[in-house]
């Protein structure tokens, strides 16, 4: 009984395992950056999306629309695929002698940008927030819309400028509106973070996936056998519970962000 | 400009007999996935606490945890019971091929949010209606079918076209997960191989999009044909609109 406890404990606890709990930062540092990036892009969208002017308007719809058609792993591979050719395209323009070959990338060694673990992480973040931001976008604008047009006249009334109508009372008032939608957008970016080995990261699951595979060495033979699915067990549980964690956070956040509101009951 | 033409139409064929995959995994997960969230739905609503606790926590697993683990916890599941269990029944070709498998974890994936959606659209039924076919001497079963079920299937119509959209969306991730047996290769798998040959990037993910732009657009036209007919009776009645999370 304490031998099996004693393995468990050591077998937990090799380097290997170390390096596995380590990875766990790229996650929340994605889910994070992400979704700061998307709260910024969602902003953006929506500030497009209610402009007065005609193509912004356009720009904002479309922007808003697009992850309705398309999956959200296509803008994740895409973009930081698309982003990293872009930039190869420009070194290239100076440090390639003229007519590269075709067909073959980058167009010559020099033009390669090696793209380490902390520059994929960025670029994951960028492409989970322009994806995110989309529907957080969607959010904001329908919560702008939702503000009484009595707060807005009643503050104008005051003789505030637009300016501070929008600061003061509009975007104030806006979060309790958003609040149940934001929640919705947050708990899709954390599931969308399980997405990071897809861009060439050694994140959470491609851990759990060296960890699990049979394990045979010359001198002790066969370790284990195939445990994937107890490792990827385990991450299911972690994403559950985060969501759980999360829930529970935007209830909190809620009940203070609506004290004070008639409307409190309704959210 | 002849040859971009060109490649877009090689590109619109080969990626064309890659939706096909796509579509094949959606067409077959989704009666299977509707019909078990009708099951859970009952059981989350049933009256005995342990079957509607198990049913809520059933729903709450899978739409609290990414779809990309439960394929691979799944797959390497089937994969570990393979030599104990699917071998010696010889059922092991069909269990572990992906043309069986996904769809299978599919169907598990959207009968948590599809039961979801209904669960919420079972509580909205007026109960006014419930009542008065009670007071009609309807039987349990005879109301279910004739009172509640319509109600529910109209509250969450709506919801479910998202989430159709949303489950054709996840076809997408299945072959990053299973493996490719036979150059079967759906839309994001060839879209992937075709990047690896010539490095156009743009080429061929704008021409896998808009296979999944199209799809998603006529989903919406079917199912919004659907709706116009479930509510066909109500006066004033509003067209399908359609939000972006899921449910």
């Amino acid at each position: 009984m304490t031998e099996t406890f004693e393995f468990w404990v050591s077998y937990l606890t090799n380097g290997r395992h170390l390096n596995w709990y380590a990875s766990f930062q790229y996650t929340v540092i994605a889910a994070l950056l992400g979704g700061a990036f998307a709260l910024l892009f969602g902003i953006g969208g929506a500030a497009l999306r209610n402009s007065s002017l005609p193509p912004l308007k356009l720009l904002g719809t479309i922007y808003i629309n697009m992850v309705r058609g398309v999956p959200d792993v296509l803008f994740f591979i895409f973009f930081p695929l698309a982003f990293e050719q872009l930039v190869e395209l420009v070194i290239a323009q100076s440090a390639c002698p003229a007519g590269g070959g075709a067909g073959v990338w980058p167009p010559c060694p020099e033009a390669n940008w090696f793209l380490g673990t902390g520059e994929y992480l960025l670029l994951a973040s960028v492409s989970l927030g322009i994806v995110y931001g989309a529907f957080t976008a969607n959010v904001i604008s329908g919560a702008l819309n939702s503000v009484p047009r009595g707060q807005l006249e009643a503050a104008r009334a005051f003789g505030m400028t637009n300016w501070q109508v929008l600061s003061r009372v509009h975007i104030r008032q806006m979060w309790v509106y958003a609040l149940p939608g934001l929640s919705n957008c947050w708990l899709l970016l954390i599931k969308a973070t399980s997405l990071l080995s897809l861009l060439q990261i050694t994140d959470i699951v491609r851990g759990a996936n060296l960890l699990g595979a049979p394990n045979f060495s010359r001198t002790a033979g066969v370790i284990h056998g195939d445990w994937r699915w107890g490792y990827y067990l385990a991450l299911l549980l972690f994403y559950i519970l985060v969501t759980y964690l999360s829930e529970k956070a935007f209830a909190a956040i809620t009940r203070w962000a609506s004290r004070g509101m008639p409307m409190a009951e309704r959210v | 400009m002849t040859g971009l033409l060109e490649a877009i139409l090689v590109d619109v064929a080969i990626l064309g007999r890659a939706t096909v995959f796509n579509l094949y995994f959606a067409f077959a997960s989704i009666p299977v996935g509707f019909g078990l969230a009708v099951l859970v739905m009952l059981g989350r609503n049933s009256n005995n606490r342990l079957v509607a606790n198990l049913c809520g926590g059933y729903i709450y697993a899978f739409r609290g945890s990414p779809f990309f683990i439960q394929l691979f916890m799944l797959y390497s599941l089937a994969l570990a019971l393979n030599l104990s269990v699917w071998k010696p029944l010889g059922i092991d070709w069909l269990v572990l091929n992906p043309l069986f498998l996904g769809p299978l974890i599919l169907a598990l994936n959207t009968t948590a949010y599809t039961a979801e959606i209904l669960h919420g659209a079972l509580r909205a039924v007026p109960k006014g209606e419930v009542e008065a076919a009670k007071a009609f001497g309807m039987g349990r079963s005879e109301r279910f079918r004739r009172i509640i079920w319509p109600h529910v299937i109209r509250l969450a119509w709506p919801a479910y076209t998202n989430e159709v959209v949303f489950l054709f969306h996840a076809t997408a991730l299945v072959y990053f997960t299973l493996p490719v047996i036979d150059g079967q290769r759906d839309l994001m798998s060839q879209a992937n191989d075709l990047f690896q040959r010539d490095y156009n990037s743009v080429l061929h993910f704008s021409v896998a999009a808009a296979y999944f732009l199209a799809v998603s657009l006529a989903v919406f036209f079917v199912f919004g044909l659907v709706y116009r007919h479930l509510m066909r009776h109500m006066p004033g009645a509003r067209p399908l609109k359609f939000s972006l999370t899921r449910a």
